[in-house]
């Protein structure tokens, strides 16, 4: 009896028409994750230090960014440059500079951490600054670096990560309302591979390498000992060194960007699961943090809509709408108490034959008239 | 948006329509806040003039009661200055206005407004004294005290000597009259001796003038703040700010580092006793000043500026211009070079002491303070030393007289 009603509801959820995502995008958020440790996976490290100072420079403060990384290159007894880690052999740029906060280092960086992470779900001790605080209205930036292979991304040589986990926390966050849009950037051999299963709108993805591809190093570092940085982060970082925080360049360009033949791979992105066109998405949208803002006058209701966009509400918006109307309800409640007496009675007509303008300007002709009746007083008593 | 919201702004609603649009117009090439700064300058040079017409009519009061007293031949014995002249010159010259004007703060109004008052009652204007009165009120709480000198001066007139000595005149010249016609030749010689009376009409006119000008100042508040809480908001953030001393940065005065420190619980018990530390001293005052009542209101605008929860210079400079206009009487103030050496090294170290604090971290919060308390010290030694002053020169009077 009961069971062709859950059809049918299923049936018209299915065809329902997805929502619109009505918020507003209000804040970026980057998780920058480097997989490797030792010390001949120093070009890693320095891939994801790169990263973490373009993002920085563009604009994410350390609040919203999440720094996974082993750390063990800065002080290993192997660097001849103590404290200092560098993505190119001429030593110019010192990337491990004054202020690098690292959120989870050395055996932190778990597969588990990383899934717990993402989907929000950390046990109560977990400070703020480990946590990604994100909302509806952010756009996050995920980029993840490593050793990987077919389906799998290797975490520190004794776990991994597969695709269909990834996907799984993706589509967690999705239900959870913790992003609005999501850019996953990984720069592992056989990169397209982990985000294969990913299925939440709004999503767009890409990797330095397609699947049975290798993804190479840029180059040696012959001081240092080891190769300092991977060709996709490279150019990448080539691509962004020529912007500024207001940049508009899209992410098209910056997709475009990646030659085959110099990357030695082929860079591959996934863009069937977001929405909006990739020339139209400035790059700063994910990588940078400019926002446009709205100057109101009035109290801030939560996710509500830009003033100008008339996007009928969906259902899930109606729950942040009710403070608005609480907001209707107590004030109703005054005014009738209030008009019972008839100075209230007065005053209310007064308040509301005023508006804000209206309402300086009187008060600038009181002060005037104020002075002027001061004045013949003065004079008439002297 | 309301001007409360944000803990930015204490003061009243009304002065944001008028300096609000001062500060944003600008003119090709000069600052943008040279209106704002220009109001203030206009400001000063007002309230220096109201000082200036305050001391003329004290000294032309002065020498009329000392006259009346047949003691003219003390102001031909000491060097008689020009006390309107001088304090509207110390007032405008010293480097407290001057700090105050160019830091563009508002405290030039509030002391304008006091002038203002205080000139109004000297001259018997009862609405230019009830205006001054009420806005003063307004834009700071303290200038409530006032009330009481204003309406002595209304009442009886400018200062003057205490009216025993003119008893005591009457006394002496008619030591030889029959005591048969005591009442009459009472009243006659009550009137030819011109001892003061007080006149309750512009008492009453001052009190009739008050309630205007407070409802005028209450309803044009009202309909600024009536989108943003009304009347109660503004109640609880300007004047319930003052009172409940809520923000404890640094300042001048003796406030911030006591209440750093203090319980919770405590803490209305001691909001109240600091508070009354003003008020307990305005009756024994009164009882012993109330025939000089403009230098009352001198007594009561430096304590005030001293023990209001967030003093400034701006108050400072208010009551040492005023203590020009006393000039006369306080020529033989003792300590005199003390107090002008303490202001003037209180004013290098203060600032230095507060950088060491807050800037460069080699201080702490104990440095700044202790300039505080000296500064606290030296004012309250000023006002001592002023009031025994007074009274010494009262007493100079009396034995001139008896003499």
């Amino acid at each position: 009896m009961v069971r062709p009603w859950i059809l049918l509801l299923l049936l018209l959820l299915a065809i329902s028409p997805p929502s619109h995502s009505s918020t507003v995008h209000n804040n970026n958020w980057a998780v920058l994750v480097c997989t490797s440790r030792f010390w001949f996976n120093y070009r890693h490290m320095a891939n994801t230090l790169s990263l973490y100072r373009t993002v920085k420079r563009l604009g994410i403060p350390d609040e919203r960014i999440i720094l996974m990384l082993a750390d063990d290159m800065a002080c290993n007894a192997r660097n001849s440059y103590p404290a200092q880690v560098f993505n190119n052999e001429n030593h110019m740029l010192n990337l491990y500079g004054d202020n690098v906060e690292v959120d989870y280092r050395g055996y932190e960086v778990t597969v588990e951490n990383f899934l717990r992470v993402l989907t929000g779900r950390h046990e109560t001790a977990v400070p703020r600054s480990k946590r990604l605080l994100s909302d509806e209205g952010s756009h996050i930036l995920v980029y993840m670096t490593g050793h990987g292979g077919d389906e799998f991304l290797k975490f520190q040589d004794n776990e991994e990560l597969q695709s269909h986990d990834l996907a799984d926390a993706v589509k967690q966050m999705k239900e959870k309302h913790r992003f609005k849009e999501l850019l996953i950037m990984v720069d592992t051999c056989q990169a397209a591979t982990l985000f294969s299963q990913l299925q939440s709108p709004g999503v767009l993805a890409i990797g330095s390498s397609k699947k049975g591809e290798n993804s190479y190093s840029h180059h040696l570092d012959s001081d240092i000992g080891v190769s300092v940085v991977d060709r996709f982060t490279y150019y990448t970082l080539a691509f962004f060194e020529k912007l500024n925080m207001y940049s508009n360049a899209s992410l098209s360009s910056l997709f475009n960007s990646y030659d085959s033949h110099l990357l030695m791979s082929t860079a591959s992105y996934r863009e069937d699961l977001y929405r909006r066109p990739l020339s139209e998405v400035p790059v700063t949208n994910f990588f940078g943090s400019v926002m446009k803002t709205f100057h109101t006058d009035f109290a801030y209701t939560g996710f509500s809509m830009e003033p100008e966009a008339h996007i009928s509400l969906v259902s899930e918006t109606d729950s942040r709408r009710t403070l608005g109307s609480e907001n209707a309800q107590t004030e109703a409640a005054n005014h009738n108490a209030k008009d019972n007496c008839p100075f209230h009675a007065w005053l209310k007509v007064l308040e509301d034959k005023l508006d804000n303008e209206n309402a300086e300007k009187l008060v600038l002709y009181g002060l005037g008239s104020m002075v002027l009746l001061l004045a013949i007083s003065t004079l008439l008593s002297v | 948006m309301s001007p409360y919201s944000g803990s930015m702004y204490h003061g009243s609603p009304l002065l944001l329509p008028v300096l609000g649009p001062l500060t944003v117009n600008r003119v090709k090439g000069l600052p943008a806040h040279l209106f704002c700064s220009l109001i203030f300058v206009i400001v000063d040079f007002v309230t220096a003039m109201l000082i200036r017409a305050t001391g003329q009519k004290l000294m032309s009061t002065y020498h009329r009661s000392l006259q009346l007293l047949n003691l003219s031949c003390v102001q031909e014995t000491a060097g008689h200055t020009h006390v309107g002249d001088l304090a509207s010159l110390i007032f405008l010259w010293n480097p407290f206005t001057i700090i105050t004007c160019a830091g563009s703060s508002t405290s030039p109004i509030d002391n304008l407004m006091i002038v203002l008052s205080i000139y109004g009652a000297c001259s018997g204007l009862s609405s230019l004294a009830s205006f001054g009165w009420v806005v003063s009120t307004h834009l700071s709480l303290y200038p409530a005290i006032l009330v009481i000198p204003v309406i002595l001066l209304l009442g009886y007139g400018p200062d003057a000597p205490p009216s025993k000595l003119f008893f005591l005149k009457k006394s002496n010249e008619s030591g030889g009259s029959c005591p048969k016609d005591k009442t009459c030749s009472e009243q006659k010689s009550k009137e030819e001796s011109h001892i003061r009376n007080f006149c309750w009409r512009p008492v009453l006119f001052f009190i009739l003038w008050s309630l205007i000008w407070s409802s005028y100042i209450l309803f044009l508040s009202f309909i600024s703040l009536k989108e943003f809480g009304g009347l109660s908001e503004m109640v609880k953030k300007t004047h319930g700010f003052i009172l409940n001393v809520e923000d404890l940065s640094p300042n001048i005065g003796v406030f911030w580092y006591f209440f750093a420190e203090v319980f919770e619980f405590f803490r209305s018990f001691f909001l109240i006793v600091f508070h009354i530390n003003i008020l307990f001293m305005l009756v024994p005052l009164v009882i012993r000043l109330r025939h000089r009542p403009c230098f009352l209101a001198f007594v009561y605008i430096a304590i005030m500026s001293m023990l209001k929860s967030y003093p400034s210079v701006g108050d400072s400079a208010l009551y040492l211009g005023l203590l020009g206009l006393f000039a006369n009487e306080l020529a033989e103030m003792r300590f005199s070079f003390f107090l002008l050496c303490g202001y003037v090294g209180i004013s290098l170290l203060s600032p230095v002491m507060h950088n060491l604090w807050i800037w460069r971290g080699t201080g702490n919060a104990n440095f700044y303070f202790a300039t505080g308390i000296a500064y606290a010290s030296l004012q309250t030694v000023l006002i001592v030393e002023c009031v025994s002053t007074i009274l010494k020169h009262d007493r100079m009077l009396r034995n001139k007289l008896t003499t």
